[in-house]
């Protein structure tokens, strides 16, 4: 079944250092989020929910399980004919040297021919590591009904924190971009991007054709391909969105925005039906809550077993909690345990650590969130 | 490759669970939350390299059929296994008339077509976990010419109602199958499981069919207990047979000990189900659950205690949920009090503020009603 003429390219190529430990073994999207699912889930399930067909995922850290992880696109419904997820790390082609993708905008160019193969009219170029729920549909259409030669998602962000971003100045009545400033000293607006690029693909090859060839270009969307556009006089449109959507680059982001998922005001909520996040499945028996548990604000998968307390948390797929065992204001990874009578408090526990018995971990009035990596020996 | 063809079986006539098999066969029930019964003998086969399974059915098979679907999500081969659905599209005047033999019998050609020498086959109505592999590595040493399983159980006097008895000689040997009359403690529960050869199988199926148009495969192999070689092997670990509603509550509520579930479901053999994409189970302030499973999607404000809660469940403040099962998608209203309840998809309760049943004899709420 043919949807519609867009190929979507998520850049998933950073390593997420700032994730200390978690990407130790993973590229950042394959890092677990919300009890069951993984970061990459959800632009992947925004694109089969918007009718895209086809999801390339520019990695070049650690991709093999990753590329495990999303082979085939069965996970997402993304398995039908002409229909697919394909894993781009850096390729070494007949008329080009083995090269590190050397920016965002070059991760695409290496894979002009990929692209090409699918003779989309449009390419819609997303981030892979950020939380929010978007129809890419409304945004083509968006972009379509202006005629544009490129569209930028963005966000209102308080104007105080607009600095962090990258800003766009617009013409209030037609939504027009008239400039882009990154991470500017004194914001003159509170538009900031998302990260999420439609682009006319015809008009996008011939620019990264060119950026590939300038030496002194950073071979970047941000950098150089946006304000490329802006001084060609094209026609670039500022897509508003309205949700839930958080870059999770840092353990304490991550953390907040899972906690994000216990208040409803968040904006955040995973149970609609009519968009549901998708996910590889695993063979887990539901979750237990034992006779001596004592479950309150808490988000919690199938696969976890709890004996102990746990309050304001979120337990990935598998996490187990002893009898007489805390976990507070904490996030348990897949597979984490936490043996009797130990307290897990403001801490994320990586996949599959152990908590020994009576140890305690974290602080309750600590700045940022612990990161927990290693087994902790038990007390006793 | 595997040697045996999976077979899954449906119930004899005399099986029948009020309520909750007006909408699906026992196979489709929900079990434990997130399973359906059939996902047991599906993932057994599954696990023991039995990629090619037939599953049978009578009556009702819409549920079944969308859960089982391709069959992919079961971990089987996709090109040279299958989980294929076969149909007796028969209208007989009597339910008597629609026999196991008979639906075998009329997809003959599709079990004499498959290069496996084998048979085993497994009930879509009973719930337990069994290495197929090594049961016919069993029964092919032993030279037998068929191999039945038993669990020895010590309460068929209050239990197992609806179930047959194996009764063996010293030797394991089986001498007969019997119902279960509730008059002895200590019985070998027969677990409708049989490993043959496949012309064997053939052969009796032929035979059943001149003896009596109404045989099932059990009658033909208690005829031919004196003649033929029919050995029983002991089964260990759980086991529920859903064979009436009592056994269907009782057998989800005997999984409610971590222990107990720790030893039917580990890594080592997956009980494989259709995923739903529910996301996790939010519990919320006023939530206080004790005892209980509890499957994807719900959200909870209320007290559940010694229940199972099915996918995408509500329960809402003040309400009291003990000793339940919760099939998928029911909103249980604020204030509401329930009690030893099975309570079927869709429904939502919300009007009656109290309905107590002793969990010895358990009420049925019907699905999709309101209440």
């Amino acid at each position: 079944m043919k949807q519609n003429s867009m190929l979507a390219m998520i850049l998933a190529g950073g390593r997420g250092s700032r994730l200390h430990e978690l990407t130790n073994k993973v590229a950042k999207p394959a890092v677990a989020y919300g009890g069951k699912y993984k970061i990459i889930d959800f632009p992947l399930s925004n694109c089969a929910n918007s009718g895209i067909d086809v999801v390339g995922v520019l990695t070049q850290y650690e991709s093999v399980l990753l590329n495990s992880y999303v082979a085939g696109g069965s996970s997402w419904g993304l398995d039908a004919r002409d229909s697919g997820v394909f894993v781009l790390p850096p390729r070494e082609k007949s008329d080009a040297n083995l090269n590190v993708y050397r920016g965002t905008a070059d991760a695409i160019s290496q894979n002009i021919d990929f692209v090409d193969s699918y003779e989309p009219e449009y390419i819609l170029i997303l981030s892979g590591d950020h939380i929010y729920k978007m129809n890419y549909a409304k945004m083509l259409k968006y972009h379509k009904e202006n005629n544009a030669d490129a569209t930028i998602a963005v966000i209102e962000v308080p104007m105080k924190e607009a600095s962090r971003f990258g800003i766009m100045n617009t013409d209030t009545q037609t939504g027009q971009i008239v400039e882009f400033e990154e991470k500017p000293e004194h914001p003159k607006s509170n538009l900031a991007s998302m990260g999420i690029y439609i682009f006319n693909w015809k008009l996008l090859r011939k620019l990264l054709v060119a950026d590939m060839k300038n030496e002194s270009s950073n071979h970047d969307f941000g950098k150089d391909i946006i304000p490329t556009l802006l001084n060609d006089g094209k026609r670039l449109f500022a897509y508003k969105f309205k949700g839930y959507w958080k870059d999770v680059g840092t353990i304490d982001s991550l953390w907040e925005a899972n906690m994000d998922l216990l208040d409803k005001k968040s904006g955040l909520n995973l149970d609609d039906r009519t968009w549901k996040i998708y996910t590889e499945d695993t063979p887990t028996f539901p979750q237990y809550i034992a006779e001596t548990a004592d479950v309150k604000n808490a988000y919690i998968t199938q696969g976890c077993a709890v004996e102990g307390k746990v309050h304001n948390s979120v337990l990935f797929t598998g996490a187990q909690v002893g009898e007489g065992a805390q976990v507070l204001d904490s996030v348990l990874m897949p597979g984490a345990i936490v043996e009797s009578g130990a307290v897990v408090q403001r801490a994320l526990v990586a996949d599959g650590v152990k908590i020994g018995s009576q140890a305690v971990v974290g602080d309750a009035n600590s700045e940022h969130i612990e990161l927990i990596a290693k087994n902790v020996k038990g007390v006793g | 490759m595997a040697r045996a063809l999976g077979i899954v079986s449906f119930s004899e006539n005399h099986i029948w669970v009020d309520g909750l098999e007006n909408y699906r066969s026992i196979g489709a029930f929900s079990f434990l939350g997130r399973y359906r019964v059939i996902d047991f003998p599906i993932s057994n086969f599954s696990n023991s390299g039995i990629d090619r399974i037939q599953v049978y059915v009578r009556r009702r098979p819409q549920s079944l059929v969308q859960h089982i679907g391709t069959g992919r999500h079961f971990n089987i081969n996709s090109k040279s296994g299958y989980v294929q659905i076969m149909f007796t599209d028969s209208q007989e005047e009597n339910d008597y008339y629609n026999t196991d033999v008979k639906a075998y019998m009329s997809n003959l050609e599709h079990i004499e077509n498959t290069s496996n020498t084998h048979v085993v086959i497994a009930p879509a109505y009973m719930v337990y976990t069994q290495d197929f592999d090594a049961l016919l590595k069993t029964h092919i040493e032993s030279e037998a010419d068929i191999t039945v399983l038993y669990h020895s159980v010590d309460n068929a006097k209050e239990a197992y109602q609806n179930c047959y008895c194996v009764n063996l000689n010293r030797q394991k040997g089986v001498e007969s199958f019997e119902r279960n009359n509730g008059k002895l403690k200590n019985r070998n529960i027969f677990m409708d499981t049989y490993v043959m050869k496949k012309e064997v199988f053939i052969d009796l199926l032929k035979e059943a069919q001149k003896t009596s148009s109404m045989y099932t495969l059990r009658m033909i192999i208690n005829d031919k207990c004196s003649e033929m070689d029919i050995r029983g092997v002991a089964h260990r670990g759980f086991f529920a047979p859903i064979t009436d509603f009592k056994s269907y509550y009782d057998g989800n509520m005997s999984l409610l000990d971590l222990k107990t579930a720790k030893a039917v479901f580990n890594d080592s053999w997956p009980i494989y189900t259709r995923t739903n994409d529910s996301c996790p189970t939010q519990y919320f302030e006023t939530a206080d659950v004790k005892r209980s499973f509890v499957a994807n999607g719900c959200m909870i404000e209320g007290t559940v205690e010694n229940s199972v809660v099915g996918r995408e469940c509500v329960i809402k403040p003040g309400a009291v949920v003990k000793n339940c099962i919760i099939l998928t998608n029911v909103v249980i209203g604020e204030g509401v009090h329930i009690e030893g309840q099975v309570v079927d998809k869709n429904a939502r309760v919300t009007k009656m503020k109290e309905i107590l049943a002793d969990p010895e004899m358990p009420g049925y709420i019907r699905r999709n009603d309101i209440v």
